[in-house]
């Protein structure tokens, strides 16, 4: 009895007359599946692992951003002498223009301590200026003419500045030397860049050249005769800052600062953010394994971990009072309401 | 008359030439391929092979399909407004001078390489009941006829985790303070490794059986992504633009802060979706919940077997007259018969000089029709 089924007897046959298409699992649908099903056991279990694996971590994080001491300090309105009445035409005027500050430091500090330069209301992600610049240059000596993107700050007095754009020609130049009880605490400003920066991005034969030469300057200058690659200061202020309110690393303090100490603080005010209402801050911050202080990662984890203990514990409570059996067919919608469609 | 009148979506099947006209007007045409010819076929819009196909058609491949289509169109609207409004929320930040939060290159490819193919997987495998389950509560079928899964209310409840899960994204991210000092593409890089895991997590929670290749693309998927930018970190061309990737990857993975943060932003995110689908299945089941969760020890045996062994159902008589029919011949198919009307097989049957004996059903039926006018049948 000839029958369509797959290895018959009659093979020419049944190939001839069967169009069945060949049986694979893919094509039929039928591989074999998981099907979870989100039981209240499972919910209430998924949420505890949460709260079991994210409080500790939330208190690990917490713990570690209370331990991190920080010292800020605004300065860019204290460090306008009192009889000037044009901050911007002050700040503008060529010269040094020193400051003192002195910071107190409330807890001990270990080193290595992390000196910052925080700005507020400075947009480094304004698109205009995020493309100000030109990568060819600051890696190769060859390009130097290669100065495309960089308008306005391309050239100069009709040669190619190096390097050129609005993010190098607004290089942040406040300096800041700090002294306790007289001696001098040096600022060790090497290795505060990327590696990969200064090892791929800026050349170790490209020098400045023709910069800050135009009619507007617009923040600091650079010395010729160091390398793009060691100009350390310039690489970290390439690094254009994801938000207007932002820290870049100025240099490291390598001793330890003691409970009590007053650091006086030598800050020469050259930065002008005045025309824009800008704040600039000084911040001597510690690190710990998370970085530096960050509460906020602490309180999410407690947060989420928070959240859901007490859910455990809502579904817990609404399971024991109104559970509902698993696979009950009165739940069905036509059983529920038999003329209700 | 039902189609414009009532408004109802109609479905017609048939068979023959004559209901060509019919298949066409429908909404759903449906023809059965067989002894009639192809002409219903070639007009319908989907062919079948025998009649009690239509069951399977109607409620297993048809409600698969409307579930199905309903899961993807809905993930890929989600998918997409999550990540563009992760970088929706930083053009506050920027001034509104319009700078994109995301590489160009990770805006191309991350429908195109980081999401996409877990979204096809499901699509095409996704099944709420077995096969045998749909058949058994045929009322299953309301579900698509009111249109449950894609009402404005549940395309809005998906909007809305979106807007939270892209202020997740965005904000959580952003409240970087570090050692290392980090700039707009390495918080952008942090960005969207996060929105790639967690998209593609939330795949997996919305689909009710998962196979092997569920985990294959969705694992695939992410892994992708980090191959991708492990490249793209890796290399720095003369074409480099104003975005700067170069090694971004790199030192962001040597922060334990990327790793906290891989933890953190999809739980949290998840979080909401988890709780929300834990209270809809809980208080407010669907029938198909329902139904899953009465048969979860059952095994799923499949229906294939019954549907495509034609010899399991026939007695020895249909048998025979179906041996009969696949007898071969060099004679034409066009017959106008309906197949497994007496006459096909006696027709076919005297042809070969083969005597097939008439059924007992078809002696009565014309038993019963000589007190009735004759209405044209083909006898």
């Amino acid at each position: 009895m000839a029958t369509s089924t797959a290895g018959s007897s009659d093979p020419s046959t049944t190939r001839r007359q069967s169009k069945k298409p060949k049986y694979s699992k893919f094509t039929q649908q039928e591989l074999p599946a998981c099907k979870p099903i989100l039981t209240p056991r499972a919910v209430i279990s998924a949420f505890l692992i949460v709260t079991i694996v994210f409080v500790p971590i939330g208190v690990a994080s917490l713990i570690a951003s209370h331990d991190v001491v920080e010292i800020i300090d605004r300065y860019d309105a204290e460090c306008i002498p009192s009889n000037v009445t044009d901050k911007v035409a002050y700040i503008q005027t060529p010269g040094e223009k020193p400051c003192k500050r002195e910071l107190h430091v409330e807890k001990r500090m270990k080193s290595p301590i992390y000196v910052y330069y925080q700005l507020d209301n400075f947009y480094q992600n304004h698109r205009r200026y995020v493309k100000s610049r030109n990568d060819d240059q600051l890696r190769d000596s060859g390009k130097a003419n290669s100065v495309s993107g960089c308008e306005p700050e391309d050239d100069a007095n009709g040669m190619p500045i190096v390097p050129c754009g609005l993010i190098a020609w607004s290089l942040f130049n406040d300096t800041y030397s700090f002294s306790r009880n007289s001696n001098n605490l040096t600022v060790n400003k090497k290795g505060i860049s990327w590696k990969s920066d200064r090892e791929h991005k800026f050349g170790s034969d490209v020098f400045p050249k023709n910069f800050q030469n135009g009619s507007i300057i617009g923040g600091g200058h650079l010395d010729v005769n160091i390398p793009l690659s060691e100009q350390e200061d310039l690489i970290v202020w390439m690094r254009t800052a994801a938000l207007p309110t932002f820290r870049k690393l100025y240099g490291k303090i390598e001793v330890d600062l003691e409970k009590g100490d007053v650091i006086q603080v030598n800050l020469g005010n050259n930065y002008n953010t005045y025309s824009f209402s800008g704040k600039k801050k000084l911040v001597l911050s510690t690190t710990s394994w998370l970085g530096g202080k960050n509460d906020f990662l602490g309180i999410a984890y407690l947060t989420v971990g928070g959240l859901s203990f007490f859910l455990v514990l809502a579904f817990t409570i609404i399971y024991l009072i109104k559970p509902r059996q698993l696979g009950d067919p009165s739940y069905l919608s036509w059983n529920r309401n038999p003329g209700g469609h | 008359m039902v189609k414009k009148g009532a408004r109802k979506i109609t479905l017609s099947i048939g068979d023959g030439a004559n209901d060509v006209s019919m298949i066409q007007a429908a909404h759903v045409g449906i023809g059965i391929s067989g002894m009639e010819g192809m002409q219903a076929v070639m007009a319908s819009d989907f062919a079948i092979a025998q009649f009690r196909y239509l069951a399977d058609l109607l409620l297993v491949h048809g409600r698969w399909s409307y579930l199905r289509i309903c899961k993807v169109v809905i993930y890929f609207f989600y998918k997409n407004l999550t990540f563009t409004l992760t970088q929706f929320w930083f053009t506050f930040q920027t001034g509104f001078s319009g700078q994109r939060f995301y590489d160009d290159w990770f805006q191309s490819l991350y429908n195109v390489i980081f999401t996409a193919l877990p979204v096809i997987i499901v699509g095409l495998f996704d099944k709420d009941v077995s096969s045998s389950l749909s058949k058994k509560y045929p009322e299953l079928y309301m579900e698509g006829i009111k249109n449950v899964f894609f009402k404005w209310k549940v395309v809005a409840i998906w909007a809305f985790f979106s807007v939270y899960q892209s202020l997740i994204f965005f904000y959580f991210v952003s409240t970087t303070n570090l050692r290392k000092i980090f700039g707009l593409w390495d918080v952008s890089t942090m960005a969207f490794t996060c929105v790639v895991i967690t998209v593609n997590l939330r795949l997996l929670m919305i689909c009710n059986s998962i196979t092997r290749w569920h985990y294959i693309s969705v694992g695939g998927s992410i892994l992708a992504w980090f191959i991708f930018i492990f490249i793209y970190s890796g290399i720095s061309t003369p074409y480099d633009r104003q975005e700067n990737i170069y090694f971004v990857i790199y030192v962001l993975m040597s922060t334990f802060y990327f790793y906290i943060m891989l933890l953190l932003v999809p739980a949290a995110a998840l979080f909401c979706d988890f709780v929300y689908q834990g209270v809809q299945r809980w208080f407010f089941p669907y029938d198909y919940q329902i139904i899953q969760e009465m048969h979860r020890d059952e095994v799923d045996n499949t229906g294939r077997a019954q549907l495509l062994e034609v010899g399991n159902q026939l007695t020895p008589a249909e048998a025979r007259s179906y041996a009969i029919s696949q007898l071969p011949r060099e004679l034409s198919k066009h017959t106008g018969f309906a197949f497994d009307s007496p006459g096909y097989e006696s027709f076919f049957a005297a042809q070969l000089g083969v005597y097939a004996p008439p059924k007992a059903w078809d002696v009565a039926r014309r038993a019963s029709m000589r007190s009735k006018p004759k209405i044209g049948h083909k006898k």
